[in-house]
Order: structure tokens, then sequence, then C-alpha cells
């Protein structure tokens, strides 16, 4: 537009917008608003509305504008007049300059169809000249072709003529490659014609390939050639359609049969080593040509896999589970080795083969991935032997424990508890030692196996510990019968029947569980501490799998519960004697005591066994001769005892409402005197504790009968009898005085007249009863 | 005959044997007791616990022709017990009902109801239904269980039938099942022995030597506690008889009686020959709390 051009002025502006309103596809969207607001701008819009605007602007202005305004409208409509003008002038050029145009093309136009025309005329004319030259060539193209096919044909006939020949001239010169080439060349033609014209030649050249085929067969399973001439020669043979799978299985057969021999070796190398680590044959030499001898065969195994993968490229997975088999097939020898006695030596031997073999193998066959593989299973076998070493452990300990059951039978040795006491604390700390020194060797050695097990045996170890503990703690409760022989493994407690002996095998594992509590654990601490520390295999938050704390609280209350067990079972068969002593005769009708009464003697002589037994095994306690509880009020005790002895030595003599009386008193210091102390590691303890519930038991006897006069006397003579005999072998004087006291006090309560012997009476039986013993000791020492 | 420091105290003149509870007397807590004298005059005290229970009240005082090895309290009617005597050479065993009290203590005479009079041997005790009124009364000597119909109002007592527990089999002792009228535990020298009181025939038996007194969970059916000379207390499951479902220390001497408590669940209080009474929590961990003398 031209007015574009224009200078934006207000008047420009208005012009512009006028033209665009009268272009606008759209007239009505403006035409509201000026109407409605009602301003002088309106003037522009389609909807203006002459009167409302002149109403509105002589309302609005005053005369001085409204002459400005008229000048102004005036000034305008004299500019809009001129640019219409324009305009109309500029529109008219145009289209006089298009008019002319159009009679300029007109004119062009004119004469172009006779050219036309010519132009089909000669194109007509080249088209018939070609097609007469095609047909005459015709003919003569046709023979050529003709021709040129016999020649093919021909020489393709000669080419099969004269295969057989040149197949046996590659046969001569080992071409087998290109004979396959020409035979497979040859094969659709043989296929098409073979039956008819050609039979002759093929023939001759199947027999030909026949020997190929059986040349290149020989070449494959023949070790002497090549690896790649043998994978030539497998190549070949699948071109030549041969079922090249049935190769395939043969020669892995071939190779399984070779695993099997290599297994065999591992056997072999077993049994040597195991020869060569007894002391007689430890030679080297020995121990290292059957072991050169498994390499050399484990090398050639891993050769062979090489062949085969190159050969068969596609055989990988057979290969892995061959391989796979083949470690799998050691480590289950090596479990079968390690469930019989072997030392770690041993072990390393045999896994250190297994790993150089892994290794060989590896460089083979890497997808396998061999070692890990070995890995998880040396974990197993290793675990395993951990395991069963502790087994073994434990089975030693309990072979000389029980040992004890036998052998005091047989030999008369003098000390047979001190003996299997020894013997036994030697087998716990020296197999302790042992096993943890065997162990060292798996972590000492640098065969990468181990060294990435070493972790998990540092664990293995430390738990195999503490549950060797456990269970030798389990163990010696077991053999003391203290479980319910109900428990599974009943073999063991067989020995249980001869009562005597297992009563002294209880005090030997009572000592022996305070030895382990006190010297074992700590060596074993200390050796975990130094050799096997580490081994964060288990997770932080488990702890150490080595608790001693744990291990020596469960030991020390398996001690006190054996000893508490040694001392029932003692007190138990004295009870058993008591029992029948008491409960047998009518005491209601005894008679007048002449002797004293035998059962004391069968009791002095279990206290002499216990005796024995004690001195064999426990430490010998302070001598303390006059000892008194101090656990509990010994001030008053002592205030009480003489009192107590004063009374006694009348209510020996004295009437019985007295002694009632004296009864009543002295029960008001009975708590006093503690009969039921804590029993010690000593062997005054023990004894004392023993005899002391054993009066205990026969004084409760004694409260449960009911005495005549002679009754009563028979016991108080029985009782004075034991009292020196049974101060000699108890620490506590003190104690068994009291009991002893309180027997007879019971008697008399329970005797409906209880008259005491009179002292001298008394004195002649126990200088009588002394005597006979005497007389019987030089026989019976 | 003397409390532990803590607990109260009761002072008898003589030595006793036995003490049981007044399970019939349900508005206080009483117990029954005797004494076992050989020379002297025997007698009976019943004893109340007083009100605020701070102290033991004598409610009665009976004298007892003889000393008393076993008494046990009828568990329907308060006045009425059973006792088992000797006389030193001999044993009876006989049921006695205390007269009614006028607020005087000056030893009546207790009435003899009947006399248990068809044993020989040593009578070891006499048992009644725990569980409530039963007609019926046991008593075990060393050879014989007897089954006794007891009617008080006749004051007679009658043998209704009787059973020899067979050679070498001393009984010593025994517990009524709470639960089953007709189930008797009785205690021998080497075995607690069940018998069937319809029958009168033995039905099992748990093998265990030196059992000393046995008792039956109140609430649990099937639970018996034993006590044993050396080797403490056993809780039974009556349907396992092998193995015992649990066992506790017991005492430093002979664990000589026990009894469960009838209202909380694993409650068995024990008494030993160590002068001491355990007061045993088994369910749980054993936690024993020495209480007093006996």
């Amino acid at each position: 537009m031209g007015t574009d051009d224009v200078p934006l002025d207000d008047k420009a502006k208005r012009m512009r917008d006028l033209l665009s309103s009268f272009y606008s596809p759209d007239p009505s969207s403006t035409p509201n608003a000026p109407s409605k607001h009602g301003t002088l701008d309106a003037i522009n819009t389609t909807s203006f509305d002459p009167d409302q605007y002149m109403n509105l602007l002589v309302q609005k202005s005053n005369l001085e504008a409204l002459l400005k305004r008229h000048v102004e409208m005036a000034a305008e409509i004299k500019n809009l007049d001129t640019d219409l003008q324009m305009l109309v002038y500029e529109n008219y050029n145009k289209f006089i300059s298009a008019t002319d145009s159009i009679k300029r093309m007109k004119s062009n136009i004119v004469g172009m169809e006779a050219n036309m025309g010519q132009l089909l005329d000669k194109i007509m004319s080249v088209q018939s000249r070609s097609d007469g030259v095609n047909t005459s060539l015709f003919e003569k193209r046709e023979h050529i072709e003709k021709l040129h096919r016999t020649r093919n044909l021909l020489r393709k006939v000669q080419f099969i003529y004269d295969l057989p020949a040149r197949l046996g001239k590659c046969i001569k010169s080992e071409a087998y490659a290109d004979a396959v080439k020409f035979y497979t060349g040859a094969m659709p033609i043989f296929k098409a014609y073979g039956d008819s014209s050609f039979q002759d030649c093929k023939r001759a050249s199947e027999d030909a390939v026949a020997i190929i085929v059986k040349n290149l067969q020989g070449k494959l399973f023949s070790d002497s050639e090549s690896i790649q001439a043998r994978a030539e020669a497998a190549v070949l043979l699948k071109q030549l359609d041969f079922p090249v799978d049935n190769l395939q299985a043969k020669l892995l057969e071939k190779l399984e049969q070779s695993l099997w021999d290599l297994q065999l070796k591992t056997d072999e190398i077993e049994n040597v080593s195991m020869d060569s680590n007894d002391p007689s044959k430890q030679g080297k030499v020995s121990d290292l040509s059957p072991t050169t001898a498994h390499e050399a065969s484990v090398r050639e195994f891993a050769e062979a896999i090489r062949a085969y993968r190159i050969i068969f490229p596609d055989s990988g997975r057979q290969l892995i589970t061959l391989a796979q088999d083949l470690v799998i097939n050691h480590f289950e020898t090596t479990e079968q080795y390690v469930k019989r006695r072997i030392s770690s030596a041993n072990l390393l031997g045999v896994l250190r083969t297994i790993w150089a073999d892994v290794l060989l193998m590896d460089e083979v066959l890497h997808e396998a991935v061999l070692p890990d593989f070995s890995l998880e299973a040396a974990q197993g076998a290793v675990k395993k032997y951990v395991a069963s070493t502790f087994t073994y452990l434990l089975q030693d300990i309990s072979d000389v424990l029980l040992r004890v059951n036998v052998s005091p039978k047989e030999a008369a040795e003098e000390h047979p508890l001190q003996v299997a006491l020894e013997a036994s604390r030697k087998a716990v700390l020296q197999g302790s030692m042992d096993v943890l020194l065997d162990f060292c060797q798996f972590l000492d050695d640098d065969l990468g196996l181990l060294v990435k097990l070493r972790d998990f045996i540092i664990d293995w170890v430390q738990e195999g510990f503490q549950g060797f503990l456990s269970a030798l703690d389990d163990r010696f409760l077991l053999l003391s019968g203290r479980k319910n022989s109900s428990s599974p493994d009943q073999g063991l407690t067989e020995g249980a029947h001869s009562e005597k002996v297992l009563a002294g095998l209880v005090l030997v594992l009572a000592q022996l569980s305070i030895f382990i509590e006190q010297t074992v654990i700590p060596r074993i601490t200390e050796e975990i501490a130094a050799s096997f520390s580490g081994g964060g295999a288990r997770g932080i938050e488990n702890g150490p799998a080595f608790v001693p704390g744990e291990i020596c609280r469960i030991f020390r209350s398996a001690g006190e519960k054996l000893l508490h067990h040694y001392v029932n079972m003692r007190t138990q068969r004295v009870s058993a004697l008591l029992r029948k002593r008491f409960s047998t005769p009518n005491w209601v009708k005894h008679k007048e005591p002449r002797e004293v009464h035998m059962f004391v003697d069968l009791f002095l002589q279990e206290l002499k066994a216990i005796g024995i037994e004690v001195k064999q095994i426990l430490p010998q306690g302070l001598l303390r001769k006059h000892w008194r509880s101090d656990s509990n009020g010994s001030t008053t005790s002592s205030r009480s005892n003489p009192l107590r002895d004063d009374k006694m030595s009348r209510s020996n003599t004295q009437r019985a409402r007295s002694q009632l009386l004296e009864t009543h008193l002295a029960k008001l210091f009975k708590q006093k005197v503690e009969i039921f102390t804590k029993v010690e590691y000593t062997q005054e303890s023990v004894v004392t504790t023993i005899v002391k519930l054993c009066l205990k038991s026969l004084q409760e006897f004694v409260r449960l009968q009911t005495f005549n006069r002679s009754g009563f006397q028979q016991i108080q003579l029985d009782i004075q009898f034991l009292r020196t005999p049974l101060k000699e072998i108890v620490e506590d004087e003190a104690v068994i005085d009291f009991l002893l006291d309180e027997v007879i006090v019971a008697a008399s309560e329970r005797c409906l007249d209880p008259t005491p012997l009179e002292p001298p009476i008394l004195d002649r039986l126990i200088q009588a009863k002394l005597a006979k013993l005497k007389e019987q000791n030089p026989i019976t020492p | 005959m003397q409390g532990g420091s803590s607990g109260i105290g009761y002072g008898l003149k003589y030595q006793a044997r036995c003490i049981s509870d007044v399970k019939a007397d349900t508005d206080h807590t009483s117990f029954i007791t005797g004494t076992l004298s050989l020379r002297e005059e025997n007698e009976v005290h019943l004893i109340r616990l007083s009100s605020g229970g701070t102290e033991l009240i004598c409610e009665g005082l009976f004298s007892h022709p003889n000393e008393i090895w076993d008494l046990s309290s009828c568990p329907f009617d308060q006045r009425i017990f059973s006792t088992v005597f000797s006389t030193g050479e001999s044993y009876g065993a006989a049921i006695w009902q205390i007269p009614e009290l006028y607020g005087q203590l000056n030893s009546p005479q207790l009435e003899r109801i009947a006399s248990l009079d068809a044993h020989v041997g040593k009578i070891n005790c006499v048992l009644w239904w725990p569980s409530g009124r039963h007609d019926k009364l046991i008593s075990i000597d060393d050879e014989n269980l007897f089954l006794w119909s007891l009617d008080c109002s006749k004051k007679a007592a009658q043998v209704q039938s009787k059973e020899s527990s067979g050679m070498l089999h001393y009984l010593s002792g025994g517990a009524w099942d709470p639960h089953d009228v007709n189930a008797v535990a009785a205690t021998c020298e080497s075995s607690v022995q069940f018998w069937d009181l319809r029958t009168m025939k033995k039905t099992s038996a748990i093998e265990r030597a030196h059992i000393r007194n046995a008792n039956y969970d109140m609430k649990k059916k099937h639970i018996l506690v034993t006590a044993e000379d050396e080797s403490g207390i056993h809780i039974w499951d009556l349907r396992k008889p092998k193995i015992p479902v649990k066992e506790l220390p017991g005492h430093t001497h002979w664990t000589w009686a026990v009894t469960c408590n009838p209202e909380y669940d694993g409650l068995i209080l024990s008494a030993g020959t160590d002068s001491t009474v355990n007061l045993w929590l088994a369910p749980i961990s054993a936690g024993d709390e020495p209480n007093s003398e006996a």
C-alpha cells in the first residue's frame, strides 16, 4: 500500500485503519464500541452516526474548540480527497501494463503448431529404421548364444570327468580343502545326473571322497597333528555333510575317558601322599614323581580341551560341565578323604594339586569360572575338614575318658583316676593346640585358594572351637549320666553300668572342667588372638564366633554341677545303705547291743573309697582342722560350741526329761552351725560334704523310726564308734560332732525309754570292735 | 517351731510332722496341725491367720491320744479332719470332728467319728478327694490301699475295697487326682503307681526311685509334681511318664514335701530336711525364695 510510506502521524494512522477496516473480512467486529462509548474518535468506524457525533461535539466543546475542529476537519477532508485520487491513478497504470503483456503473448503463440507437426514425423521415421536393423541381426544373435551355452556345458562335463583324477591328485598332495571345494561344486550335477550318464564318474569321485573323509577323520583324532590342521579337518568334514555331531560326541567321550583316568590318579596321589607322610617312608622322591605325573596328565587334558574348543567352537557348555565335573570329582574325593583322619598337611597337598589343576584348566576354559567354582567346593571341603577335626578331637577326649571305666578292672594300677585325669588333661590341651597348629598351616599357606578362604577359615575355626567346647560340655554331662539317657547317642553311656567307676569318672570330669576353664580356654583364646583374629565374614553385628567368656561360664557351671553330682552319687550309695539298715529291723523289739553294727564298717568303707578317689583327683585344701563355717554367723557358732559340748557330755548320762529341755535349747543354736556349705574343689571339702550329707540322712532316718531302749543304745554305740574315724577324714570336726550328737538326740526323742548305755560298757564294746578291726587288718591291708 | 525373720510365727509345744490347710473354711485362712511326741501328751492345734494377716491365732487346742504322723483336713467340712497316729508300736487312723467351741479353749475332747481300723502295718496317710464333697476316703499303709466310704452322720466308715500293692512294693504315700475322682497316685520305693479306684487296678507307673511326696496340679490336668530324696523336684506330664517335663534342684538335703498352689499357675512350695521351705516359679525358669523354717 502506498499509504505505508507515509510518516505515521495521526492522519495516516486513521487512514490505514480506515483501509484495513474496508478490507477486513468482518466489518462487524468493531462497530459497537464507538456508539456505546460515544467518543469523538468514532468518526472512523463504519457505524458512524453523524447526528450523534455532532451532538456530542456541540455538547462537549466550546465554540473555540468547535471552530478549531472545523478547520481541522476541512483540512482532513481535503487530504483524503487527494489520497483517493492518487490511489485511483496508480491502479489505472497497473491495469494498462497488464493489458499490454496479454497482447504480446497472443502474438507469440501463433506459429508453434506447425513446428510440432514436423517433429512428430521425424521421430516416426527413426523408429521404423531401428526396427529394421533389429530384425536383420536377430538370427545371428540366437546362434551365438546357443554356441556359448554348449561350450559351458562341455566345460562342466570335462570338469566332472576330470574330478576323480583331480581328487586323487589332491589326496596325494593332501590338499583336502581344494578337494572338498571341487567335490561340493560337483555335487549338484551328481545329484541331477548321477544315476544315468555320470555313474562311473560319480562312483570314482565318491570313492575318492571316502578316502578323503577317512583321512580327515584320522587327522582329527590324531593327537600328533597340529590343532589348526585338526580344526580344518573338522570344518571340511562338516562341509562334506559328514555327521560331525557324532564325531564331537566321540571326542567328548574320549575327553571324559581321560577325565576318569585323571580322577583315578587323584586317588593315587592321595594314597601316595598319605604313605609319604608315614614317618617310615618320608621320601621326597616318592612324593614328587606322582605329583608331576599327575600334573603332566592334567596339562595334557587341558591341551585336549583347548584343541576341542578350537575344533568345535560351539561346544563351550559341554566343556564347562566337563571341567566342572572334574572339579566336583576332585572335591568329592577330597571330602571322602577328609572323612578319614588326616592332617592338614595332607589336605593342603591335595588342595594344592587341585588348585594347580584348576589354574591349568582355567587358562584353557576361562568361561567355566573354575576358580570361583572350585572356591565354593573348597569352602565346603575345608569346612567339613574343620568340623571333622573337631569331631575327632571330641572323640579322642571321650575315648580317653571312657578308658577310665575299663582300666581299673583289669590293670592293678595304683591311681587309675589320676592317670585318667592326667591323660584327659593332656588330651584336651594337647589336642586343642594340635588342632590350632594344624589350622595355622592353612592360614600360613599362600595357595590362592586358601588365601581367598582365609576369612572363612578363621571364622570356621572360631566357630568350631565354640561348638567343640559346648559339645565337650554336653559330652561331659552325658558321660556323667546326668543327662537323660534317652538322648540319641546311646553308645557313649555304655560304661555307665559300673557305678563305682562312673562316680570316679564324674569326679575326673569335674576336675577336667575346671582345668579347661582355667587353663585350656585362656590358651586357646591366646592362640586364636595370635593367629586367627580378624575374619569378618560373619559380620560385625554377630560378634566374634568364639566367646571365651561364655565357654568359661559353661565349664565353670559344668564343673560345679559335676562335683555336686559326684557328691550326690556318693551320698546316694550311702543313703541306700542307711535306708536298708533302718527300714529292715523292728526297732521296737530290738535286742541288747552286743557289738558295733556292721553298717558302720560298710559306711567307713564307702568313705575310704571316696577318699581314695578324691585324693587322686582333687588338690589338697588348706589344712584347717578346726575350721568352722565362716559364711554364716561365725561368732554365734563359736559361742554355741562349748555350750553344746557341755550339753552333750551330760545328755549321754542324764535322764530324758532334762535332755528334752536341752534339745530345745540346742535347737535355738541349730542354725548357727552351718551344715550345708558350698563344696570346694579340695579333697577335704568334698569328703566333708559327703559325710555331712550322710549324717544328715542318718539323722532323718532315725527320726522316722521308734526305738526301744536297746535300739537306742545300739544307735548310741554305732555313733560313738563313728566319731573317731570320721573326725580323721573330715576337715570340720565341730560340724561332725554336732551332727553325730543330733543323731543321738533324734534317736532319744524317738525312743520309748531313752536310757543310754553306761560309758564303761560303751567303751568296752568300742574297744572290742577296734580289736577286731586290728585283727582283720593284717589280712586285709 | 519358729518363724523366719520376716514371717509370722506360731509356737507348738512339741515337734510336729504335719500341717494341713482347712480348705472348707472359706472365710478364713486356717490350718490344722498335730504334734509328734512319743512320750508326751499330743495336741491338735487349729490356727487361724488374723484378719490383718499379722498374727496367727490359736482357734482351738485339743488333746490327741497319740503322736500324729499324718493329718489332713476334710475339704468340705471344716470341723472334720483325719489323723494317722502311732503308739510307738502300732499305727492307727481315725476321722475326728472338732466339737462346737463356745469361746473357751479348755482342751475339749475331739469327737472320733470313725476309726479306720482295717490296717495291720504302718499307715502312711489318709487322703480326701481335694476338689470337694465326696463320701470316699483313701488310706494307704505300707502294703495296701483302702477305699473307705464315710458316712459322717452315722459316724461310720466302711472298707469299700482294698488292694494290695503287690510284693516288694512298699507304699509310702499318695495323692488323689483333683480332676478325676477315680485316679490316685501312690508313691512307693521305686515308682509312682497310678490306681483306678473303680477297678482297684494299677493303670500305669512312673519309674523313679526314692519319691517322698507327690502332688497334683489343681489347675492343670495331667500334671504331677514329685519330691525325691536326693534329686530334687520333678514335674511330670502323666501322658509322658518317661521323662520329667521339668526338673528343679530341690533342697540341699532331702526334699520332703511338695505342693502346688491351687490358684496361681506354676507356683510350687517345697519343704526339705535342710530346714527350708522353698517357693518355686516353675513354668518360667526356676526362681526360689527360701522362706521359713518348718
